[in-house]
């Protein structure tokens, strides 16, 4: 399922994908930039964790765990 | 330490600094290269300090090796990346390296190359490790290693650390760069300082003392917290940024955007990869972080950590204690009798046998919990967890903390350094001394043999659950306390998640075998010492007492048992509990026994809790000695010496539920660690908050012993 466009990735469910356009924040941003995160990479929404707050995302080829005030400051096109 | 264009190390050893992205292998290699034992693990930030050794090669002085913690660019976010950007930005300092092998992991070279970019415009000489080529092959990779190194102008080596494969190509390549490192001088930057940077590096190129543009960027932007930057420079740095309206993090973006978009063509001529599929790890994690088994697997896993405890552990256990015994009786048999041979079979032997006895169990704890830092699994447990830790205060990696603090509070502590956020960082660090640590075993242990019947309930021994019981109680302390000091202590900080997750991997048995091993050997020696130590002082306090004091307790002896006829055996029992209270020991108990008199315990037991401020194993080693003294009988187990203790007041057992009771719960909140509390100094860098810790613990304590003493007696 595609994401409509350039929306915030914390607003999807679990399973959505699309490409990163661009990051709301800089010091998000900053630190995205890296670990590899960067505009361009495919982003997809593996799960949400439990106690909410958290996901399971993979980025490219790489998994990582993300809170949702982090994805809240990455948009998707 | 030296500039680049010399290779005259006739006077000091060459530096050769290993680099890269936070799990890439680098304490792996460190270990291979120097024969040391290095930490490693597979979790993002396992080496959080820098740990230098010595490599030989042939035909040059010694090299020093040093193993810096993983970072994943020149911007640092913590305290353990910091150390990096601290060391290779001054060139002054002891530890800036000759050279840097830069190791990345092959399979994710596309993000690992940005720091090695940056690192390389520092103008350093370098080496590009691809490490993990165990993999090239399993992940359907094709590496063209001449290619890349002609393109970023650096020699390049395939290397496994764990295969050992490539390390002998690697010192070569070491070697050979220490003896030339004009060689590989970079022709052009990787990246020139943008429009943002501009302005900033015109008005300080001069005052700088930087080696080229790039360092005196990194200088620019981290000014205000490099320890080698003198304050008049870090005036001068700030009023240039706000003179031409320097943004540093938005510099930071331009910059990073532009190495990846100039190194990127390279790894995607150079490395060419197979379809991805979902991999085995994404499989994996299906289930270990679903939300619902996810946790669940996650409290399994814990029970059966218990379960190997209890149920693995008994027959080893059972082998030393016999072996303690034989070498007491022993002893015993062919020392002549004395105050020495009481010395050396009740107070040392037994209290050292008192604490070995838990090797087992301690060896075991080790065990688990490193292979589940091996294995992969504590990065998930962190993911599983955070949402609730925040609301406690604290960042899914605190969990990491939190389960090695039930091995040993020091790594634990030492492990928050990779928490960017300072609050959260500090309520761990403030916390995790309340989990159970491995020197409470043997405390729980004995205690819960007098506080608990034996028994079974559906199959689980009373005495087992009591156990899981205590440590439960410990958790939960930990969560509270963490909650209340998020509630006292304000902070605005932003706080981060932001985790990689590794793939999983199968643990090296080697260097399991050899982590544990080391922790067991370490917890043996310094218990030891402590115990020997302790052993020996308390004895000399409890024989010798103020001048006076000693006869004159002998002699009221004396006139007691003239009075009423007591037996022999009785004569000398009341003579060493008497002479035990005139002694020096004597009078430090019965000076706090009035403190803790509310929490059912005797000045004997006060003497006890006197050595525990020391080292909490101290304990078992003191009831040794203090109940050896005189009494005729040879009961080598401390456990029956303390179970015949009467109180002299009440003619009841000293041991009772109520008292056992009392003691574990002090025992579970008490911070009876000298060296966690010096690692809390360090690691907050005062002695604020090692004294609010030892108090708040302490007083926790205190108050819920006597607590658990008033309703149960
Ligand atoms: N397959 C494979 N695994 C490796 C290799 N080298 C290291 N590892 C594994 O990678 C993980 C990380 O190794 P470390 O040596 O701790 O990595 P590090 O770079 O020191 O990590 P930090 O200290 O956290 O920055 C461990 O699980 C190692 O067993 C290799 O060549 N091949
Ligand atoms: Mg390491």
């Amino acid at each position: 399922m595609p994401f409509p466009r350039s929306t915030a990735a914390s607003h999807f469910v679990a399973g959505m994908s699309g490409t990163i356009e661009r990051f709301t924040n800089e010091n998000l941003a900053c630190k995205l930039l890296d670990i590899g995160v960067r505009p361009g990479s495919r982003l997809r929404l593996v799960r949400k964790g439990p106690f909410g707050g958290s996901w399971y995302v993979k980025i490219d080829q790489q998994c990582l765990a993300l809170r949702k005030q982090e994805l809240a400051c990455i948009l998707i096109k | 330490m030296a500039n680049p264009g010399t290779s005259d190390f006739s006077i000091t050893s060459p530096v050769v600094g290993l680099v890269g992205n936070p799990n890439s292998g680098k304490s792996s290699l460190f270990n291979l290269l120097t024969g040391l034992r290095q930490r490693v693990g597979n979790f993002p930030g396992v080496t959080v300090e820098k740990k230098s050794g010595v490599m030989r090669i042939e035909n040059l002085p010694p090299v020093e090796i040093i193993d810096f913690p993983g970072a994943y660019s020149c911007y640092p976010t913590s305290l353990d990346e910091r150390l990096v950007v601290q060391e290779l930005t001054n060139p002054k300092g002891d530890l800036f390296p000759d050279a840097i092998v830069y190791v990345a992991d092959v399979t994710k070279l596309d993000k690992h190359l940005l720091l090695f970019t940056q690192l390389r415009d520092l103008d350093l000489p370098m080496i590009l490790v691809l490490n993990m080529a165990d993999l090239i092959e399993e992940e359907g990779l094709q590496v063209d290693v001449t290619g890349l190194s002609r393109r970023l102008g650096v020699p390049v080596v395939a290397v496994s650390a764990r295969a050992n494969k490539g390390v002998s190509e690697l010192k070569k390549a070491i070697a050979d760069l220490l003896r030339n490192p004009q060689e590989f001088r970079p022709e052009e930057p990787f990246y020139e300082p943008g429009v943002l940077a501009r302005d900033v590096l015109g008005d300080l190129r001069q005052e700088l003392p930087a080696r080229n543009d790039y360092h005196a960027l990194l200088l620019a932007h981290h000014a205000s917290w490099l320890k080698h930057v003198p304050e008049k420079t870090r005036h001068k740095v700030q009023e240039a940024r706000v003179k031409n309206g320097f943004h540093s993090l938005r510099a930071q973006v331009e910059e990073t955007m532009e190495r990846y978009d100039t190194f990127e063509p390279i790894v995607r001529d150079t490395v060419r990869r197979a379809k991805n599929k979902s991999s085995f790890s994404e499989r994996v994690d299906d289930i270990l972080t679903h939300r619902v088994f996810g946790p669940m697997i996650f409290v399994l896993i814990m029970l059966l950590l218990f379960q190997a405890l209890f149920a693995w552990t008994g027959w080893p256990m059972e082998g030393i204690e016999w072996f303690f015994e034989t070498l007491g009786n022993t002893v015993r048999e062919n020392l002549s009798e004395g105050w020495f041979t009481d010395l050396l079979v009740d107070g040392i032997i037994a209290g050292l046998g008192g604490v070995l006895v838990f090797v087992p169990q301690i060896a075991a704890l080790f065990l688990f919990i490193t292979i589940l830092e091996e294995v992969g699994y504590m990065a998930r447990a962190a993911y599983l967890f955070d949402s609730l830790m925040q609301r406690f205060g604290l960042n899914g990696r605190s969990v990491v903390a939190l389960i090695s603090g039930h091995a040993c509070a020091i790594p634990a502590i030492m492990s928050t350094r990779t928490i960017a956020n300072w609050k959260e960082r500090l309520l761990t660090i403030m916390v995790t001394p309340l989990t159970s640590c491995s020197a409470r075993i043997p405390v729980y242990v004995i205690l819960i043999s007098f506080a608990v019947p034996k028994g079974t309930f559906f199959g689980f021994g009373y005495q087992g659950l009591a156990f899981a019981g205590l440590y439960f109680l410990g958790i939960i302390s930990a969560m509270l306390s963490a909650l209340i000091f998020k509630l006292v202590l304000k902070s605005r900080e932003r706080s981060f998640l932001m985790l990689e997750m590794p793939d999983y991997r199968t643990p090296v048995w080697r260097n399991v075998g050899i982590t544990v091993w080391q922790k067991v050997k370490s917890f043996i020696m310094e218990a030891g010492k402590i115990i020997l130590l302790i052993s020996i002082v308390l004895w000399g306090l409890s024989t010798y007492g103020p001048s006076g004091a000693m006869e004159e307790a002998r002699a009221q002896v004396q006139k007691t048992v003239e009075e009423q006829g007591l037996s022999d055996d009785d004569a000398a029992d009341l003579l060493a509990s008497e002479q035990l209270e005139a002694s020096y020991a004597g009078h430090v108990g019965k000076f706090i026994e009035p403190v803790i008199q509310p929490l059912g315990y005797d000045w004997k037991i006060g003497i006890a809790l006197f050595t525990s401020f020391a080292a909490r194993e101290v304990f078992v080693g003191t009831m040794a000695t203090i109940y050896s003294i005189g009494s005729a009988d040879d009961e080598l187990r401390i456990r029956d010496r303390m179970a015949e203790e009467i109180n002299p007041r009440t003619g009841e057992q000293v041991y009772n539920p109520a008292t056992a009771w009392s003691l574990l719960v002090f025992y579970v909140f008490a911070m009876m660690c000298m060296s966690t509390l010096a690692v809390t100094k360090r690691e907050t860098g005062g002695w604020k908050w090692p004294v609010i810790q030892f108090t708040f613990m302490t007083a926790l304590a205190y108050v819920s012993a006597m607590v658990v003493y008033q309703v149960l007696s």
